[in-house]
């Protein structure tokens, strides 16, 4: 009896262990991540480049989420047009309304909400396909047959997310800008014209920069934490479902996290 | 075991150019390890064989004698986390024969035959293929060891976005610089062996696994393990989850492979009618290790309770 109340945790030791434990886990899942890295730029470069798996997966994220990016780019252009637009409006300032919203667009919202939304559906789909793969031995088979499936599998996933990222929000600056120019012509009476001449005059080339680095970055993420997700799904078809949500957690929190550190790299010189 | 004559005519036409040049030069098995040479040892005249190097009873400048260890656990340790699956485990697997492992479900049958191609290391002792310890070799020399021993995953793992094509020509795509036409001549005589081939299947090369029955599955994974005529074949009970039809079949299969590719076989299964029909020697897994290893009539014959309980079903 005095044992087990010995052996009993009080609740502070309970927070601390499990505190612990999930310290544990991330440095673990960092780890992870940061060795199929390494394993898929050290495999991946080499004979045969698997070029055709490469633009295949390009084709499948990236062509096949065009639309969803479209979306997206248009309506937080138009929303961001009209709340910069009401605000001006009040100081009699609305004719800045481009160069105002051009800045936010294009050096963050617009890499950043694709990430968590395109960048999420492309690793998800990565985590659900790879871990199906796992749990019904696919991958095992691949390594059976004397084949790596790290280049296989990860380094056309990991290279066609870093290729397709930058390509749509390329895309999706251009569409939010559309966005915008609606708005600013029709509901504020702001000239389309007028918008995009003071939108792309606000801008620099340190700001496409950024805006590109920002998406190479976030579908590099994407692409390794869908694919290590997947490749450490355990068994069962419901581990499938449990990667998948972890991966669009992990995906949305370390976007924000690394879009952070890169506006804090770039804001001196852009 | 019954026959079924379709099956068997289909697997003995002449599409099988390397099984009837296997059987033609079979011949006797060499008496030692000094005698064993590319051309001299049993299934070793496979153009696929010649063309891959994958010689049986030779491997990196080492000899194999039928019936001589080929793969050899000494002492093995395996556990994942505090689940110990193997302590201090022997088992040696002799060149040519057909082994079959027995034992109760999630004690680690499958495990051993992971250890056996590097898919799992073992986190004590060694797994040795030739002498050489599977767990300290390298990518390349893993690469060598995965054409040489293949593995027939228990649900058959086909690629389920390519066609049966591309998954039976899946390895010589990946080791050989063979052309499409020629991957796909073998991948048909694959098909063939296993009684699965186009002459008999009309459009089999193009479907997709998701159109196959589960039986037809597992063959043509065990087409696919074939098409580089490795030397070893590992099975992960192949018959489960299969009608007494089907699981015939397959044991058929898994011994006219042997008999025709000269391979030597493991095959891990629950179903002892197979067991019994396959083997050569059976080896029962209990309490981490293997105690019973025998002669298959030998081994029926064991007395200990244990044994007799597990291969007469008995639950007490």
């Amino acid at each position: 009896m005095a044992s087990d109340q010995a052996d009993k945790e009080s609740p502070l030791q309970e927070w601390v262990t499990n505190l612990g434990q999930t310290i544990n886990g991330g440095i673990k899942w960092s780890g992870g991540m940061a060795v199929m890295a390494g394993q898929a730029l050290i495999r991946g470069p080499r004979r045969p480049f698997a070029l055709f798996d490469i633009s295949y997966q390009v084709l499948q994220l990236g062509i096949r989420s065009t639309p969803l990016a479209t979306m997206m780019a248009l309506f937080v252009g138009m929303i961001l047009a009209w709340q910069f637009g009401e605000a001006l409006t009040a100081f009699g300032a609305k004719n800045s309304i481009g160069t105002v919203t051009s800045l936010a667009l294009v050096r963050e919202l617009v890499p950043t909400l694709l990430a968590v939304t395109v960048g999420t559906k492309m690793a998800t789909g990565m985590t659900a396909e790879l871990g199906s793969m796992k749990v019904t031995e696919q991958i095992d088979a691949i390594s059976a047959l004397g084949a790596d499936p790290i280049k296989k599998l990860v380094w056309p996933r990991l290279v066609a997310a870093s290729i397709a990222m930058p390509l749509l929000v390329a895309w999706g600056n251009v569409i939010a800008m559309l966005g915008g120019m609606l708005i600013s012509d029709t509901v504020f009476d702001v000239p389309a014209g007028y918008f995009y001449a003071t939108y792309i005059d606000e801008l620099e080339p340190i700001h496409y920069i950024m805006s590109q680095t920002k998406a190479l970055v976030f579908g590099a993420l994407a692409g390794l934490i869908g694919c290590y997700q997947g490749f450490s799904t355990k068994f069962g078809t419901e581990a499938v479902g449990l990667s998948t949500t972890e991966t669009v957690i992990a995906v949305s929190v370390l976007v924000l996290i690394a879009d952070f550190a890169l506006t804090a790299l770039f804001m001196p010189v852009g | 075991m019954s026959t079924s004559n379709s099956d068997q005519d289909a697997a003995e036409s002449g599409e099988s150019l390397d099984a009837h040049e296997l059987v033609e030069g079979q011949g006797p098995p060499a008496a030692s390890s000094g005698s064993a040479s590319s051309s001299g040892m049993f299934g070793s005249s496979s153009g696929v064989r010649r063309a891959l190097g994958t010689t049986i009873g030779e491997f990196n400048g080492k000899t194999c004698a039928r019936g001589e260890t080929v793969i050899q656990f000494d002492q093995v340790d395996k556990a994942f986390g505090s689940n110990v699956i193997y302590k201090g485990m022997d088992l040696d697997i002799r060149l040519g024969e057909t082994l079959t492992i027995i034992g109760g479900s999630g004690e680690g049958k499958s495990v051993c035959l992971k250890l056996m191609i590097g898919l799992l290391h073992a986190n004590a002792g060694r797994v040795l293929y030739y002498g050489e310890d599977v767990g300290e070799m390298d990518a390349e020399r893993l690469r060598e060891i995965r054409m040489r021993v293949s593995m027939v995953f228990q649900g058959g793992a086909l690629f389920d976005s390519m066609t049966i094509a591309h998954n039976v020509g899946y390895a010589l795509r990946e080791h050989t610089d063979m052309g499409d036409e020629e991957i796909e001549r073998r991948a048909a005589e694959s098909l063939t062996l296993v009684g699965l081939g186009p002459d008999t299947h009309a459009g089999i090369m193009d479907q997709l696994p998701a159109a196959l029955s589960v039986g037809m599955r597992k063959r043509v994974a065990l087409a696919r393990s074939i098409a580089l005529r490795p030397e070893v074949i590992l099975y992960d009970e192949p018959t489960t989850g299969l009608d007494p039809s089907n699981c015939n079949r397959i044991a058929r299969m898994i011994r006219k492979l042997q008999r025709e590719l000269g391979v030597t076989s493991i095959v891990v299964t629950h179903d002892m009618t197979t067991a019994w029909y396959v083997a050569d020697r059976v080896a029962m897994l209990y309490d981490k290790r293997f105690p019973w290893v025998d002669e298959t009539e030998a081994f029926r014959a064991i007395e200990d309770p244990r044994v007799r309980d597990f291969i007469e079903g008995r639950t007490s």
